[in-house]
């Protein structure tokens, strides 16, 4: 009896002491906060607030085009407004959405206390939102980019763009970084940070589909920010990547641009999709029925996407046979789509279906989505895209898929994951009324477009005249619109205003099967001790788990040493590995956001000793972070996790977390490193003679920084074995010959072109030569401040023998570093003097 | 004949092999297809012989996807169980495994026959 | 039994009276809206072109496979979410993937896929050695269309911002664009070709029934996208021989000592436009030599007709916002009147 009280008091002093430890900060310290719980808010409510602008921007345009030969607003108003219509919706929702919604749900969903690397989340998310309060925030000073969402030049690089185009560039390339920092921590997250037991044939369907979607973040970004690179470098200085008469190619742009595109349609579609797969189950009362088909589904339309990219390309004049394979991988990604919804019917076959506002919101979405998917597979047919091309049969078909693929399955899911924000529902008959009118509307909205877009309409007029036939469908398009806001609107107020005094539901209202219905929304932790898992529907099959689990009866149940943890598990068979210690409440993630997004915006406004000074406080700011949050040495090896298990806290390698985040990072780099490969060949494929007879940057040089960054390599990779092996000495005199070595073949590296007066103005060769360089340059500027960085923690007694995870890690750089600059070496000096 | 098969491996990668031979024969398709269009005369051939090459590679990639679909069906117990495959045991998730990629090479055989069916009906670098 | 049989029926069709009428009146209405929303100018699904007639059928057989399919799919959802008796098994269930899922669109889509492909090389057939009885170089420009013919004898005619064309000939067509990136679209004959700075992209279209139709710029091209179309009349070939023959020469409404062309020379209208017969060689701006004669002005924007020619030389940068023309506000009614007078008369 004692004994029970007694434990009863330990176990209530150790749910006080993690709550104490897992606290949120309070007053303005709110915002300092890193937590998956309040980063996953902000980051949804941001993009839901960025989705309601951009539908009011929406609004605008049906307005303007209600009648023939409309006034209402100005051509240059008009074209402002679609585009940033477009260019918020995709980058400013559709995306960030699914980062909010993973963010979010991912960990409770895993059974993780936290994602690996919190503060990384909170920075993205405080980059995205700094980025798009600027991009948003332009037309209010007519300022907004008005060359459509995919931004071609030379329209766009041309004056006429004006400073719009600097703002759409570079606003959505420090989004476009928060996107990756969110890749690398799901990928992590989902492949390291399970709950044990959590096989990869017992994971959530949700973590299969993110898993594919941030692996294809990585693949599908990288070439947008090595394209946004090169037009900034024409915009700003005047470096002919796009510019026919000196050798560049508008046409390259639209490679890149859509190498990102079209995945990133998918990157948006296969999230929503998760979503419908934890909903349609739960509301089958029964397991997914072909979960290994949805597994084949996820997978091969990541696959699949990259090659569709050229179908947005089909009337530049391309020789037919490569329109042809676009084609063909276009009609072939179908498939996976169809498997997928047969899964979800399947599903409901075999269940009973409870019809709830979610499933209302999922069937209507899927209706919705079937019919974008059909004319999708029509415009993938060469022959009939040529006339559905850049008309309003697009603009219907990319609605109907986007609303039906994503908007309606995050509305299902709104509805169906709101009572873990705050444990209340959402309003049934508001959710109800929502659903038909935003159903209704759409399809009065966008189908008439089918028929506008095929009767000759082009997309992006402001305005058309009376006598072509378009008048009554655009008007009936005008109304629908009408209807749609009706609908998003009752959403709005149910979210805001009338749930405020609803009373508290119990937990798990919808009788789910999977963890994150053991969430307890007033809880920071997660879970309160982390269960063994046997079924990929625990709640069902494991009748007890909840009560124990909140019992603290599990693993890691207690935060004695006052912080945060979570477990690391191994990738297949999620048998726990290590305790990580993450990152807790600071306010580093807003100061480097804050100097980050200051960089950015001073090169749109070109003041370069602003930006400069921002570069150099960012940097800053980035290297204490990691100075004193990262690779800390723990005050004992192993933790005592319970249940007689204990793990270590410090693993360096391949096994720790950061090495994985090096890796994926390093991926995503080497991508953006490949699209500018790419570009240069690019080049020399469309030129007879691609140097304009200019002068290259000859072979000795190339060669000489080739050499210097291989010695460079290999004296860190030495310095690494050293270290393990004990010889601090040694190591520390390697890696600072390694960093003097990567100054010297950076040098080299950009004495090629220098020797050779190479103008990059002059004539695209030059130019695409010296951003290879460069590149490969300040990349040897990172690694020599990691060079440096690994001295000084030696220094400081950071890093031993034993406790080495930075040296790993940034050897693992190193190997990077040495085939980007291989291959630039390899390409700049001696393929012209092998062709 | 299974003893010619290589030896199992345990890894989460092998899941993508189909897949990635599917990504290698359409990017060489496309990139081959790119040049001899572009720069006629690096390749030295006439249109028939980019189609032939094709064919060549289509039919490696092919094989190389049978081989990994055989492999998979090892994995799967020769499809002695059903799925789900749910147990939580390391045979229940190599059954999973194994079923998911007999999946996905089915789907990559179809894909790689997609994308070699241009070369079928072009006959010449037509823009 | 036949009491029995007739009554229902008697009672059916009573019933059926007075909700017939009505029904069949909306299904007659519903056909002719249905036809009545594909017609049009600049319609794709009015084919008058041997491309778009191809395209509009493949069109329909997707359409109406797209419809079945779709109908089919949701049906299914709803029976399997709604309307079904009682759960199937988990085997019959996962049968449904494999035929439902993925079987039957690799079908569909392989037969649909060979269609497309088996289309493609024959849609857009040239000429060999550019042999092509006529071929048009076409230029886009903010926003507005160059339009030179190229005639077998070597002589070319040059026009703007209309297109002319003989019924059942093939005509070639050389695109490019001396600024921005723009397309080349003429629904009812065919698909469209981007143009390109730095590019040639060739395009190839025969026209089979006459007739007066609508081109646009189908890629977003800057301020006035919207107001750059390409008025197309598909001509007799006998009336485009004549129509060809007679814009090689100045426009017999050409009177060089009148008010109207001595305000276009001193107002410098010839440093930007070109008008046959005059020292007005211009190549900024559209050709204007038989510009009286074009069904529309500025690329479709106004009717062509004195009063709107006025409008258009003093306010173009109003109507045409981005345009590249100077306002001419300073010109007084008279000059405005002398001048579009003039314009006009260069038919």
């Amino acid at each position: 009896m004692s004994d029970e009280t007694a434990s009863h008091h330990d176990k209530a002093a150790e749910e006080a002491q993690m709550r104490a430890v897992w606290a949120t900060p309070g007053g303005w310290r709110y915002w300092t906060s890193v937590n998956n719980t309040q980063v996953g808010l902000w980051y949804g409510s941001a993009a839901f607030a960025f989705m309601l602008f951009a539908g009011l921007l929406a609004l605008v345009v049906r307005a303007q085009l209600a009648v023939p030969e409309n006034d209402l607003i100005s051509a240059n108003l008009y074209n402002q407004a679609f585009t940033l219509h477009g260019t918020v919706m995709m980058f400013l929702f559709a995306v960030p959405i699914f980062e909010a919604v993973a963010i979010f749900l991912l960990p409770s969903m895993l059974g993780a206390r936290e994602l690996p690397f919190p503060r990384l989340g909170a920075f993205g998310f405080w980059s995205f939102f700094i980025g798009g309060v600027f991009v948003c925030g332009s037309i209010f000073f007519g300022a907004a980019p008005s060359a459509g969402w995919f931004m071609y030049p030379p329209l766009a690089t041309s004056e006429q763009a004006g400073i719009g185009a600097d703002i759409w560039l570079l606003g959505l390339s420090f989004i476009e970084v928060a996107s990756i920092a969110a890749a690398v921590e799901l990928i992590v997250g989902i492949m390291k940070c399970r709950a044990p037991g959590m096989r990869v044939n017992l994971m959530p369907l949700f973590a299969w589909y993110l898993l594919i979607v941030a692996g294809m973040i990585l693949f599908a970004f990288p070439p947008l920010i090595a394209g946004d690179l090169l037009f900034e470098m024409q915009r700003m200085f005047d470096w002919p990547f796009f510019d026919h008469t000196r050798g560049g190619d508008p046409l390259l742009w639209q490679h890149l641009f859509w190498i990102f595109g079209h995945p990133e349609v998918y990157i948006i579609f296969l999230p929503a999709i998760a979503l419908l797969a934890m909903i349609i189950p739960t509301f089958a009362g029964r397991p997914i029925v072909g979960y290994s088909w949805i597994v084949l589904a996820a997978v091969g339309t990541g696959f699949l996407s990259f090659g569709l990219w050229v179908h947005h390309m089909f009337a530049t004049g391309l020789p037919q046979i490569s329109l042809a394979f676009f084609s063909a991988a276009s009609t072939a990604v179908a498939i996976p789509t169809g498997v997928q919804i047969f899964v979800f019917i399947a599903t409901m076959l075999a269940g009973r279906v409870v019809f709830s506002t979610p499933m209302l919101f999922a069937i209507g979405g899927l209706a919705i989505f079937v019919m974008g998917g059909l004319t999708g597979v029509m415009v993938a047919l060469a022959p009939f895209d040529w006339q559905a091309h850049d008309t309003y049969f697009i603009v219907a078909h990319l609605h109907y898929v986007l609303i039906g693929g994503m908007l309606f399955p995050v509305f299902a899911g709104l509805y169906y994951y709101y009572p873990l924000i705050g444990g209340k529902h959402m309003s049934d008959r508001v959710g109800r009324f929502a659903f038909w009118m935003m159903f209704s509307g759409l399809n009065i909205t966008f189908f008439p477009m089918h028929i506008a877009g095929l009767r000759g309409m082009p997309r992006r007029v402001y305005t058309y005249p009376a006598d072509i036939g378009w008048d009554w469908l655009n008007l009936v398009s005008t109304m629908g619109a009408a209807v749609i806001g009706i609908g998003m609107f009752a959403v709005v107020v149910d979210v805001t205003l009338h749930r405020r005094n609803a009373p508290r539901g119990e937990r798990n209202p919808w009788n789910a099967g999977t963890l994150e219905w053991l969430n307890e929304p007033e809880e920071n932790w997660g879970v309160r001790s982390i269960p063994r898992i046997e079924s990929r529907y625990p709640l069902w099959d494991q009748k007890t788990l909840a009560q124990e689990v909140n019992a603290g009866e599990w693993y890691l149940a207690d935060a004695r040493e006052g912080r945060r943890e979570t477990l690391v598990t191994s990738v297949l068979d999620a048998e726990p590995e290590q305790v990580l210690r993450v990152g807790g409440t600071s306010y580093v993630t807003i100061v480097s956001a804050v100097t980050l997004g200051t960089v950015f915006v001073a090169l749109t406004f070109k003041w370069w000793i602003v930006s400069l000074a921002a570069g150099i406080a960012f940097l800053c700011a980035v290297l204490w972070w990691l100075w004193t949050g990262t690779g800390e040495i723990p005050e004992k090896e192993e933790k005592d996790i319970g249940r007689g298990l204990s793990l270590p806290i410090y693993v360096s390698g391949v096994k720790s977390a950061g090495w994985w985040a090096m890796f994926i990072t390093m991926t995503g780099d080497g991508t953006a490193f490949a699209s500018l490969v790419f570009g240069y060949f690019f080049f020399w494929t469309i030129h007879a003679d691609f140097t304009g007879g200019l002068a290259g940057p000859g072979m000795f040089w190339p060669l000489a920084a080739l050499a210097l960054f291989a010695l460079s390599w290999g004296a860190t990779l030495a310095a690494r074995e050293f270290n393990r092996r004990g010889g601090i000495a040694y190591a520390r005199i390697l890696l600072l010959s390694g960093a003097l070595l990567t100054l010297a073949a950076s040098a080299a590296g950009l004495a090629g072109p220098w020797a050779h007066a190479m103008d990059p103005t002059a004539h695209v060769y030059p130019a695409i030569v010296w951003i290879l360089v460069i590149w490969v340059a300040v990349h040897g500027a990172l690694g020599f401040i990691m060079q440096l960085y690994c001295l000084a923690r030696s220094l400081a007694g950071r890093l031993t023998a034993r406790h080495d995870m930075d040296l790993h890690n940034v050897t693992l750089y190193w190997h990077f570093m040495l085939v980007t600059a291989g291959v630039t070496f390899i390409v700049v000096g001696l393929f012209p003097e092998a062709i | 004949m299974w003893h010619l098969l290589p030896r199992q491996v345990e890894s989460l990668w092998t899941l993508f092999t189909s897949p990635v031979v599917w990504a290698l024969h359409f990017l060489a398709c496309y990139v081959g297809a790119a040049i001899y269009c572009e720069k006629p005369g690096i390749l030295g051939a006439d249109f028939t012989t980019l189609r032939v090459a094709i064919a060549i590679i289509t039919v490696l990639s092919l094989a190389m996807i049978v081989v990994a679909t055989l492999l998979a069906w090892r994995q799967w117990g020769f499809g002695t169980e059903d799925p789900p495959h749910d147990d939580a045991t390391r045979r229940g998730r190599k059954l999973f495994q194994g079923y998911a990629t007999l999946l996905l090479s089915g789907l990559s055989f179809v894909a790689v026959i997609f994308t070699a069916m241009p070369a079928l009906f072009i006959t010449e670098c037509l823009r | 039994m036949a009491v029995g049989d007739a009554h229902p029926l008697q009672h059916l069709t009573g019933d059926n009276l007075s909700v017939q009428r009505p029904c069949r009146a909306a299904v007659t209405l519903l056909i002719a809206v249905a036809l009545g929303a594909c017609s049009g100018r600049q319609s794709a699904l009015d084919p008058a072109g041997e491309e778009a007639s191809q395209v509009a059928q493949l069109f329909w057989v997707m359409t109406l496979g797209g419809a079945l399919i779709w109908a089919g799919v949701i049906a299914l959802a709803l029976y399997a979410s709604r309307w079904k008796p009682h759960a199937v098994s988990d085997k019959a269930a996962g049968r449904l993937i494999l035929w439902a899922g993925a079987v039957f669109p690799v079908t569909v889509l392989t037969a649909l896929l060979t269609y497309g492909l088996w289309l493609m090389p024959s849609l857009r057939p040239f000429a060999q050695q550019q042999a092509a009885s006529l071929t048009i170089d076409i230029t886009g420009n903010q926003f507005w269309w160059h339009v030179v013919y190229r005639l077998p004898d070597g002589s070319e005619v040059v026009s703007a911002n209309e297109l002319r064309l003989p019924v059942g000939q093939r005509v070639e067509f050389a695109l490019r664009s001396a600024d921005m990136i723009h397309s080349f679209w003429i629904p009812p004959l065919g698909g469209k070709m981007d143009m390109i700075p730095g590019r040639t992209n060739r395009l190839s279209l025969m026209a089979n029934r006459t007739g007066t139709f609508r081109g646009q710029c189908a890629e977003f091209c800057g301020t006035s996208h919207a107001w750059m179309a390409l008025p197309t009349v598909v001509m007799p070939a006998d009336q485009f021989e004549a129509w060809l023959i007679a814009r090689k020469a100045p426009s017999p409404g050409l009177v060089a000592d009148d008010a109207g062309a001595r305000l276009f020379l001193g107002q410098k209208c010839g440093s930007c436009h070109r008008v046959q017969g005059i020292a007005a060689e211009g190549k900024a701006g559209p050709d204007l030599s038989h510009v009286g004669s074009r069904l529309s002005l500025g690329a479709g924007l106004l009717e062509n007709d004195i009063e709107n020619m006025a409008r258009f030389v003093s306010h173009s940068g109003f109507l045409k916002p981005g345009s590249q023309m100077p306002f001419y506000l300073t010109l007084s009614e008279t000059e405005r009147s002398d001048l579009s007078r003039w314009l006009k008369g260069l038919q």
